[in-house]
């Protein structure tokens, strides 16, 4: 995974969050999906689909057990992405 | 028996040969068998499974683009199922000893459940962990199933070992931890296959997610072939040319015992999509049925609603759904607007909805209690809302412009099944009148297993089961008006109050009887989880705190978001022997934020 690929990840995910989520937080590496941002499960399948489609990716069901702030999301795509 | 015993046990020499099902070629097993057609009537599972290996049909796995991946045919399941049979029979275990699945949407799933029976074992599926960031939760769910089941050997496939490796970690009565693939390189045990019973166990099916009282659902052999006759028989009138579709996870009642066991006891074709690619993708669901002609589909409401908002014009071109005759809803409340938003959304791509078949069923019952008319689409009937509620009546309407509930008639018991309404004091009601929903038939459980307790709750004197529903009958047909306030259903997940009650009593902050949850309706109609908690902190900061982390967790066991409210020590109502009234809670939450006019009359049955 190269730097800069992450960092792509890392805009895309805050900008999609960001219009997603009802409050007024500031999206950082650090905020948690689950308790900052109110993201219903729903939108979050709407998030998954729109990042599998955007990155060509299969995100494993298995796999989101261990995200929980939006830099775990990232990581986890830029793997999958450079595991191709 | 004797001829029973023979065909069990002769064609041992070839089932050594372990054929892994996706290296066959690529092609879906057909809708016409060459075997004629039985429907049900077996007297077990693995005679069942005999039956159907003698013919051509089976199960399909298809990918999140909707590719081929897996095939499945009867007579492969039942050789593979033999074959590892023979490695679990290496284990010693006693008869009866219960084996822990976790149930992905996979063929090793389906292999181990027979191989089990085979080898006269107990299994059960566990789930799939689904919610972000619910690896500690899951994992504690897992561990209460295994205890509670006393499980001996547990299997996962290498995406979930890790899971099941965590959670098996110091239990004393695990043998054994492992993947399908682990199994197969086992040696085999030359023993001879023992029939079953059909009053010896089946399967146990888990209903709760809680971590210290789950609730494992015992079924025998014949409690199940009595189910699924009905099903079969008079619930689908299934023929020759049927064939299934199913999204449904394999670790739910309606998604296993529907639609994996009762498509093998008619010798039917199945097209699988996992329920994550269904979620993420409903419509490879309908694109499934269009291409392969399916004519059996069933869903919770909530997957029809997930359909009808994801589709685009442009998907309804290429979709023919004409070929559907049984879309079976069932396994929550169905409001009437989300089967006529489906069928006017999806009419166009030939979806025919006299199709639709709502059921009422519940895992204790093994899976149906009542069908509607096959063919003959959904029904519906207005009752005035002020009787219902002041009365506890269902009237129709008479005069126009009253305010009316509408409810889906979910039609009449399947054959050997009754259906009763009891009032507070199990005093058995009229037609029309609202009370809880009770079931008596040769398809109810024998109990929760090694839970004396729950199982005192829910199966009343003379084996009544309680369904913990509120409905009526009229003109001999079962409506269902809402659950009693023990459980919540958000997005077509069931989900305990007494489950989200727990989580937060492990904080320390909290003391035991200091949490009550309950579900509102929100202006939109959607279910609202509302976390009210005494609470004796003072600082703003440990307030906050408490909230987002009760939210976190909530979030991460069950996948939805709740309102946490933390009110002042004996805020709560309680009732006369200091239990926690969740009814009252609820009233006083209403109250308190000026929700009266939201209250939803459905739910006046609950007291």
């Amino acid at each position: 995974m190269t730097k800069s690929d992450y960092e792509e990840i890392m805009q895309l995910l805050c900008n999609r969050l960001n219009s997603l989520a009802n409050s007024e937080v500031t999206i950082t590496s650090e905020t948690n999906i689950i308790s900052e941002l109110s993201i219903d499960s729903i939108k979050l399948l709407n998030l998954i689909m729109e990042i599998e489609d955007t990155f060509d990716i299969s995100i494993p069901i298995n796999a989101l057990a261990d995200v929980q702030t939006v830099h775990d999301l990232a990581s986890l795509i830029s793997r999958i992405k450079s595991n191709q | 028996m004797s001829s029973t015993i023979a065909k069990l046990n002769a064609p041992l020499t070839q089932a050594f040969d372990f054929q892994p099902s996706s290296e066959l070629k690529i092609t879906p097993t057909p809708t016409r068998n060459i075997l004629a057609q039985q429907l049900a009537g077996f007297d077990t599972l693995t005679n069942a499974l005999e039956y159907a290996a003698q013919g051509i049909t089976g199960y399909n796995f298809y990918n999140a683009k909707g590719h081929l991946h897996s095939v499945l045919p009867y007579k492969l399941l039942r050789n593979n199922a033999h074959s590892l049979a023979q490695r679990l029979a290496g284990f010693n275990l006693a008869r009866g000893s219960r084996v822990a699945i976790i149930a992905d949407t996979s063929p090793e799933f389906i292999e181990l459940f027979f191989a089990c029976r085979y080898a006269g074992l107990i299994p059960f599926a566990m789930p799939v962990p689904v919610n972000l960031g619910s690896h500690g939760i899951y994992v504690q769910q897992l561990r209460g199933m295994l205890e509670s089941s006393q499980a001996s050997i547990a299997f996962a496939n290498l995406d979930y070992v890790n899971f099941l490796e965590e959670a098996t970690k110091e239990l004393i009565n695990l043998h054994w931890v492992g993947t399908p693939a682990q199994l197969k390189e086992l040696p085999a045990k030359e023993v001879m296959l023992q029939p079953n019973a059909p009053s010896e166990v089946a399967y146990l099916q888990f209903t709760s997610g809680s971590t210290r009282t789950p609730r494992g659902v015992v079924i025998t052999e014949r409690a199940l072939m009595c189910n699924l006759q009905g099903i079969v028989r008079n619930g689908l009138e299934i023929k020759p040319d049927d064939r299934s579709a199913s999204w449904l996870p394999f670790y739910h009642d309606m998604g296993l015992v529907g639609l994996v066991l009762a498509p093998m006891v008619t010798q039917l074709s199945v097209d699988y999509l996992a329920t994550r690619d269904f979620a993420i993708r409903p419509l490879q669901w309908l694109r499934l049925i269009s291409r392969n002609r399916c004519t059996v589909a069933f869903s919770q409401p909530f997957g029809l609603k997930l359909c009808t908002m994801r589709v685009r014009e442009s998907d309804l071109n290429e979709l023919d759904l004409s070929c559907w005759r049984a879309a079976g809803i069932g396994a929550e409340m169905i409001r009437p607007e989300t089967l006529r938003n489906f069928a006017e959304k999806f009419s166009s791509a030939g979806f025919d909805d006299s199709a639709f078949l709502p059921c009422y069923g519940l895992a204790e019952s093994t899976l149906a209690v009542t069908f509607s008319k096959i063919s003959k689409g959904f029904h519906s009937i207005q009752v005035d809302s002020k009787t219902l509620v002041d009365k506890r009546i269902a009237t129709t309407l008479r005069a126009e412009g009253r305010k009316y509930n509408e409810f889906v008639n979910c039609g009449r018991p399947l054959p050997g099944h009754t259906v009763k309404i009891v009032d507070e004091t199990g005093q058995q009601l009229d037609d029309n009148m609202v009370g809880s929903v009770l079931v008596h038939g040769a398809s109810i459980m024998t109990g929760y297993y090694n839970n004396p307790e729950e199982t005192r709750k829910a199966l009343k004197p003379d084996n009544w089961l309680d369904t913990g529903d509120i409905g009526f009958l009229y003109d001999g047909d079962l409506y269902i008006t809402g659950r009693r306030t023990d459980v919540i259903i958000v997005n077509g997940r069931n989900i305990r109050a007494q489950d989200i009650e727990e989580l937060a009593e492990q904080q320390p902050e909290i003391r035991s009887r200091e949490a009550s949850a309950f579900g509102i309706n929100d202006a939109d109609g959607a279910t609202v989880i509302v976390l009210v908690i005494e609470c004796r902190l003072i600082s703003t900061a440990e307030r906050h705190s408490l909230i987002k982390r009760l939210q976190q967790l909530v979030y991460m066991a069950f996948g939805v978001n709740c309102v946490v409210e933390l009110v002042p020590p004996h805020t709560l109502p309680r009732t006369s022997s200091g239990k926690l009234s969740r009814f009252a809670a609820r009233q006083g939450y209403i109250q308190r934020t000026n929700l009266e006019e939201q209250l939803s009359v459905a739910e006046s049955g609950d007291r």
